[in-house]
């Protein structure tokens, strides 16, 4: 062999490794869907934090490669750095470290002040349920169909959870649907909330919410985990963290471990959450005709989801007397988008009366919301794992 | 109370250790590594963890329960979740780890135990009937619980190093999708689970707002000095924000304060960035605060 053969075949070797001789239509279609998510993410300001690790990743994870030259780089490799990152989805421990995080920021004095709005975000979760009977019609599997309706808690992390235990095969569709209708709740709620609501009960004012002291806080977090997980074990990995996370946050002397959880921790697992996500849909697993019906799906529990919260609390208005009395702007706060969704029903309020306030009254149900997906997701495992 | 805990799930973890299926005489069931055949008896680790048996006893004599010490240093005595080894009763130990330093008798009933190891804790016993003939084994109905059943071989696989129950789907899944075709069944259990969680949670909270709004109203009381009714009547009408805030705004209209500077006084905190690993406060126990 000549020195010039020498140097051609290994130019050949080389170009057939690249990305331009491996590439398919399908990797350039997921290629454009990551430059939309981080275009939404970057100028249309939507989620950013979840669609720019998320866009990107599904960059990362359709640069086209030769998956038979054993290279260990692609995400479902096993011993690649992306395939180790991705441990923690596929393991489902990202999602309780994200829980612990959610708990040490959320604050539950609005569902602690008026507990009955707890049951707007139980009421929420027929979204779930509906888009499990609309699956099942569509001829998904019991288990499948369970993996995909828990989107309609719209709960990312939930979603990961659930779908790493029940469907690991249809995560990454699952996820990045979950995670692309939290980012459009502003766009999809407010016309069914309009549509499910007169003029008259958009301007409902609710009372002011009492002050909720120390120690109920403390025994929120305490209390509602025994409670909740005496009754849905299985939810125990979210149920568990997210109290935790609260409690560390409300007892007042762990400020540092909350603020940790709260912010680095929550922000480094968020990244790796976002971005191991998004290259998980790799064209050749991501492109099917079931990740259609999975955003058909998710989009159908999403809408079930709003509507079913705002109905429930015009139906509970029928036996609260006048003076309390809940403005049903607020029921699709029960999907816990938080708190995009308590957000968009503020919003809204003030839209039709510029004095009324609906923020603190909505958390009520959002961080319900989270409960409630989470219980949902421990029912689900419970009956079908 | 921490050690007791500790020693309980130490034992929980070993009693997890369950004699799944034996046999006695074996003519044509499986070979040992040497191509011969071999009385056996299987254990099962019915955890959901791994179980590391080495120094474990398997005795077929009452009276002498650390007959057959599970051999130390040997990676395979770690079972790994629910799953299965198998001793071969050769009474050959020298060949190997799962060869026992005993033979099961055919004709006769064979007791055999599984001591911990401290040679005393029973773990579990079986005895298989004499009525036992060649080539069939005595098992668990379920793998490491249940009854015990003779198997032929027949439609009752035997079945040495694996599941006595072969399952070849989910029949939770396989149950709902029979039965429940449309999800109805489930969406209505589901729901009452979900609502009834949020529910309990909602009532309990109902219960402690009251307690402690009557605890406050107490200590209020102690504080004070005043009895119920004069405390009923100061405390309720300010505890809303909102009344507040108006108050507020009302003294602000009123003395119409700060309402002229004509420079504007910003106060930035300066501050050293530090790590608070390398504080010395953060290393030490903070005294409790005196209220």
């Amino acid at each position: 062999m000549s020195f010039g053969d020498f140097l051609l075949k290994n130019l050949q070797q080389f170009w057939e490794l690249t990305g331009f001789a491996n590439a398919e239509v399908g990797n350039f279609v997921m290629l454009a869907v990551g430059l939309f998510f981080i275009w939404l993410a970057i100028k249309k300001n939507f989620e950013p934090m979840l669609l720019v690790p998320i866009g990107f990743g599904i960059l990362i994870g359709n640069v086209p490669f030769n998956t038979e030259a054993g290279l260990e780089i692609g995400i479902y490799e096993q011993g690649s750095v992306l395939n180790i990152l991705y441990n923690g989805v596929s393991a489902g421990w990202y999602p309780p470290l994200i829980f612990l995080g959610i708990g040490a920021m959320t604050d539950f004095s609005a569902l602690i002040a008026n507990p009955k709005l707890m049951l707007i975000g139980a009421a929420a979760q027929f979204g779930i349920f509906g888009a499990y009977m609309v699956a099942l019609a569509i001829g998904f599997a019991p288990d499948q169909a369970g993996a995909i309706a828990i989107i309609g808690g719209a709960d990312g992390p939930t979603a990961i959870f659930l779908s790493s235990k029940l469907a690991p095969n249809l995560m990454g569709a699952i996820a990045v649907s979950a995670y692309s209708y939290m980012a459009l709740v502003p766009v999809i709620q407010p016309p069914l909330m309009r549509l499910f609501t007169t003029k008259k009960e958009r301007l409902i004012r609710m009372k002011p919410a009492r002050a909720v002291s120390q120690n109920e806080k403390i025994i929120f977090p305490i209390v509602g985990m025994l409670l909740t997980c005496f009754v849905v074990p299985s939810g125990l990995p979210l149920l568990g963290m997210l109290f935790f996370g609260n409690l560390l946050r409300e007892c007042g002397v762990t400020n540092r471990l909350a603020k940790t959880a709260s912010n680095a921790l929550t922000d480094i697992v968020t990244i790796l959450l976002g971005m191991t996500v998004g290259a998980s849909t790799q064209a050749s697993q991501f492109l099917t005709p079931q990740t259609i019906f999975i955003f058909f799906l998710g989009f159908m529990a999403f809408v079930i989801a709003s509507s079913s919260g705002v109905l429930f609390v015009k139906l509970f208005n029928l036996v609260l007397p006048q003076s309390k009395k809940i403005n049903p702007l607020i029921g699709n706060a029960g999907v816990s988008a938080v708190p995009m969704s308590a957000r968009i029903s503020n919003n809204l309020g003030l839209e039709y009366d510029p004095s009324n306030y609906l923020l603190m009254h909505a958390m009520g149900p959002n961080v319900a919301g989270v409960i409630g997906s989470a219980v949902a997701a421990g029912v689900l495992l419970g009956f079908l794992a | 109370m921490f050690v007791l805990a500790a020693s309980a799930t130490f034992a929980q973890s070993r009693k997890a250790l369950r004699i799944n299926e034996v046999m006695v005489q074996n003519e044509s069931s499986i070979v040992d590594d040497y191509g011969e055949h071999h009385g056996w008896v299987e254990l099962f680790n019915s955890n959901f963890a791994p179980l590391e048996i080495s120094s474990v006893f398997i005795t077929n004599d009452p009276n002498n329960p650390k007959k057959y010490p599970v051999p130390l240093g040997d990676v395979n005595t770690k079972i790994a979740k629910r799953q299965h080894v198998v001793f071969f009763a050769d009474g050959q130990p020298d060949k190997g780890t799962f060869h026992m330093n005993f033979v099961l008798e055919p004709g006769k009933d064979n007791w055999i135990g599984v001591y911990d190891a401290d040679g005393t804790t029973l773990i579990d016993e079986v005895t298989i009937p004499a009525s036992l003939v060649k080539d069939n084994s005595y098992a668990r109905t379920v793998d490491g619980a249940g009854e015990w059943s003779v198997r032929d071989g027949g439609k009752a696989y035997i079945t040495p190093s694996s599941a006595n129950v072969i399952r070849d789907g989910n029949k939770k899944i396989e149950e709902f999708a029979n039965r429940d075709e449309n999800g109805f069944g489930m969406t209505i259990m589901a729901m009452c689970i979900v609502f009834s969680a949020l529910l309990v949670l909602c009532l309990s909270f109902y219960a402690i707002g009251k307690i402690g709004a009557t605890v406050s109203r107490l200590n209020k009381m102690n504080a004070s000095g005043v009895d119920k009714k004069e405390v009923d009547k100061k405390s309720v009408t300010h505890d809303s924000g909102e009344e507040i805030a108006a108050i507020v705004m009302a003294l602000h209209d009123h003395f119409n304060a700060h309402d002229t500077e004509n420079t504007i006084l910003t106060i930035n905190k300066v501050k050293r960035a530090y790590s608070p690993w390398s504080s010395k406060i953060y290393g030490l126990r903070e005294l409790p605060n005196r209220r």
